[in-house]
């Protein structure tokens, strides 16, 4: 029988046909999860990538190779940049078109897809909210784990207390702000007579960095669907006059290695920052800092503070992702986000006073001791062996 | 009192309530979770940057700010909060035991519902939202009010100027393509429009009269702030007119179905731990950094 919800569609991100990294990521998910979906479910629901952007035919045909099933693509010049009211407009259309879904499937009852996925990040965050908005269902933010499920759920307002079971639902894990709680959210229809209502696609946006692309396989075959989206004046009332590209003050991509500092600055932050930055001027690093770090939770000069304790400075999976040939985590406990943003560095090194911190699991050397004693200790080793560079004549 | 003259700009902020992260005031339980308990509560600071953001429209162009939040009657504090950043004309608590447990969609139902009830009919031409709340950190609060409202969605605004003359709003954005690099754009829109602020955005005055403005209405946000409670408006879902099955867990598509410590992840990596105060230990560890770092060591 077929369903009104089906298959899983995933908002792509690119510039200009390159494919955010992202993008590729929650593809790799997404095959996997309806891979394991079509078995268990003896069904062929697909996972369907959603382009939208102007001459990026090609990227559409890796989508394909990186485990799509069918692309969806809009082609405009209106669609080259990401503005959000005009693809917020063609997305809804797009996942409401049986039109569409029939192209590469049996149509017949389709109002909307199953599930939908996006990327949690400054584009594909905003997209999803609007989205969703404008779809009335459920989203989920920053999500880094994925289960498809048949529950039995018992909920004051979605059954009215009664047990009862839903089938196909999508657990999506969400780590919390401290890293180390995960809360599971699921999009439900409402079933209680009093306020019923179907809620579909179930939505979220997931983290970047956290699931692996499949190989790509160029001998895999799927549709690419031309979609025309339908917009007028109204929907094109953004008019972007100007669009570069920045380069962050901080730097962690030319630099050979990073010194980080979590919490542990606690006893004497001033000071221990100061510390930091020079073990990191010694080894001519850039500084980074886990994510309580910028929520500034500690008093210090302004000059500290608007040099260290900034998001921009922010590794894991609220912030950026680096893999230096050597990663100094100083005062870090190794919550799993800062670890995600980290894990690829070349060579880890520890400074934390507690054996037991997850980070001892995460380094390659685990220096136990107080920052305040090592580092100074460390430095002294660091200048005795400093390198001389040999020019070649 | 609130005033009801119509002003050339008309603004609003949405704002949260949230726990303080700062030191002194956080507080973790031992295996590192948050305290709600004993953690104190106040104005979220992505709402005090669009608090701040609001405040520039005051300055600049003589905007009626008003401000509203949803939740307990606790939250008026970051309302008191936000009027002393952005002198705020009018403040809002939307507040019914009917709106607790909703989720952003829920959540933004109210939030619409409140942007129209400010006073001029809630014609409203920016509202303002910070960038996320410091709990919740979806984010997704702000956009989903602002496609409720209608209005143009502008996010990571890190700057913004309004021409009153042809209605029209010039913003600059700051968007980071994690794996690529960081763009900045600038885009103009028709009033009115929903701005999400990012946390880099900065106010500058550059004129004397600004400045003379500044000051002015800093010293009246002052005097306000002491007496907020004159300027506050209390709004339940029927004073909203807003349909329950919309609001609160009723209104909620999503559900939390469970919490849970995450599992402690498999060892990656087999360190070698090092006693940090031998100093022959960490003779060895400085020659490997350089080793990995590519150095050349001529002895």
């Amino acid at each position: 029988m077929m369903s009104k919800y089906q298959h899983l569609y995933v908002v792509i991100e690119h510039e200009d046909g390159m494919p955010v990294p992202v993008s590729l990521e929650m593809l790799g998910e997404a095959r996997r999860l309806m891979d394991g979906f079509n078995k268990k479910y003896s069904s062929d629901e697909k996972v369907v990538a959603v382009v939208l952007g102007h001459n990026a035919r090609k990227l559409c045909e890796e989508l394909i190779f990186y485990g799509a099933d069918a692309v969806i693509y809009a082609d405009n010049p209106e669609l080259r940049y990401r503005r959000n009211l005009i693809d917020t407009k063609v997305i809804s259309q797009i996942a409401r078109s049986r039109e569409v879904a029939a192209k590469f499937s049996d149509t017949s009852e389709f109002v909307k897809p199953r599930y939908m996925f996006f990327g949690a990040d400054s584009i594909g965050r905003h997209l999803s909210s609007t989205v969703l908005a404008e779809l009335e269902s459920g989203l989920a933010s920053d999500i880094n784990k994925l289960v498809i499920e048949d529950l039995e759920i018992k909920h004051e307002h979605k059954t009215k207390g009664q047990a009862m079971k839903y089938e196909k639902t999508l657990e999506m894990y969400r780590p919390d702000f401290s890293g180390f709680l995960w809360t599971t959210i699921l999009c439900l229809d409402n079933r209680n007579p009093a306020i019923e209502r179907e809620y579909h696609p179930q939505a979220c946006s997931i983290i970047p960095g956290v699931f692996a692309p499949i190989e790509p396989d160029t001998s895999r075959r799927g549709a690419i669907v031309d979609y025309v989206p339908e917009f007028d004046e109204r929907d094109l009332k953004v008019r972007i006059l100007d669009r570069k590209i920045v380069k962050s003050a901080v730097d962690f991509d030319s630099h050979k290695a990073v010194v980080s500092f979590g919490k542990g600055i606690k006893d004497s932050p001033e000071q221990n920052i100061k510390q930091v930055a020079e073990l990191a001027k010694e080894i001519e690093a850039e500084v980074g800092i886990s994510l309580p770090i910028s929520k500034k939770p500690f008093p210090v000069s302004e000059g500290i503070n608007s040099t260290y304790m900034i998001p921009d400075r922010v590794i894991g999976t609220s912030g950026r992702k680096v893999a230096p040939l050597l990663y100094i985590a100083v005062g870090i406990s190794g919550a799993m986000q800062h670890i995600a943003g980290m894990k690829e560095s070349g060579f880890i090194v520890a400074i934390n006073p507690d054996e037991n911190s997850p980070i001892k699991d995460e380094c390659d050397i685990f220096i136990r001791g107080r920052m305040e004693d090592v580092i100074p200790l460390l430095l002294e080793q660091l200048r005795k062996q400093r390198p001389t560079i040999e020019v070649k004549k | 009192m609130t005033s009801t003259t119509t002003k050339d700009l008309n603004v609003a902020v949405i704002v949260k309530l949230e726990p303080d992260f700062s030191e002194g005031n956080v507080s973790y339980n031992a295996d590192g979770t948050l305290n709600r308990a004993e953690t104190k509560s106040i104005l979220g600071p992505h709402s005090a940057i669009a608090s701040n953001a609001a405040f520039y429209a005051k300055v600049k162009y003589g905007a009626r700010v008003a401000v509203g939040t949803m939740g307990p009657p606790i939250a008026e504090s970051a309302l008191q909060q936000a009027q002393l950043l952005c002198d705020a004309d009018e403040l809002h608590l939307y507040s019914d035991r009917l709106f607790a447990g909703a989720d952003t969609l829920a959540t933004a139902e109210v939030l619409k519902a409140g942007v129209s009830k400010v006073e001029g009919d809630g014609k409203v031409d920016i509202v303002f939202s910070g960038h996320r709340a410091s709990d919740g950190e979806t984010g997704q609060t702000g956009p989903q009010t602002a496609w409720k409202l209608g209005y143009t969605f502008l996010g990571h605004v890190i700057d913004y100027n309004v021409d009153l003359q042809s209605r029209f709003v010039r913003a600059k954005r700051l968007i980071s393509l994690q794996g690529f690099y960081d763009i900045l754009e600038e885009v103009e829109a028709p009033l009115p429009v929903f701005i999400s602020i990012d946390p880099s955005y900065k106010a500058f005055f550059n004129t004397v009269s600004q400045r003379l403005a500044f000051e002015k209405y800093q010293k009246e946000a002052r005097s306000r702030a002491e007496n907020y409670k004159q300027f506050l408006k209390v709004l339940n879902t029927q004073q909203l007119g807003i349909d329950p099955k919309l609001v609160g867990l009723p209104g909620s598509p999503t559900i939390v179905y469970k919490v849970e410590r995450i599992p402690k992840a498999k060892a990656s990596r087999k360190s070698e731990v090092i006693d940090g105060a031998n100093r022959d230990q960490l003779t060895r560890v400085a020659a490997n950094m350089y080793e990995v770092l590519g150095g050349m060591v001529i002895k």
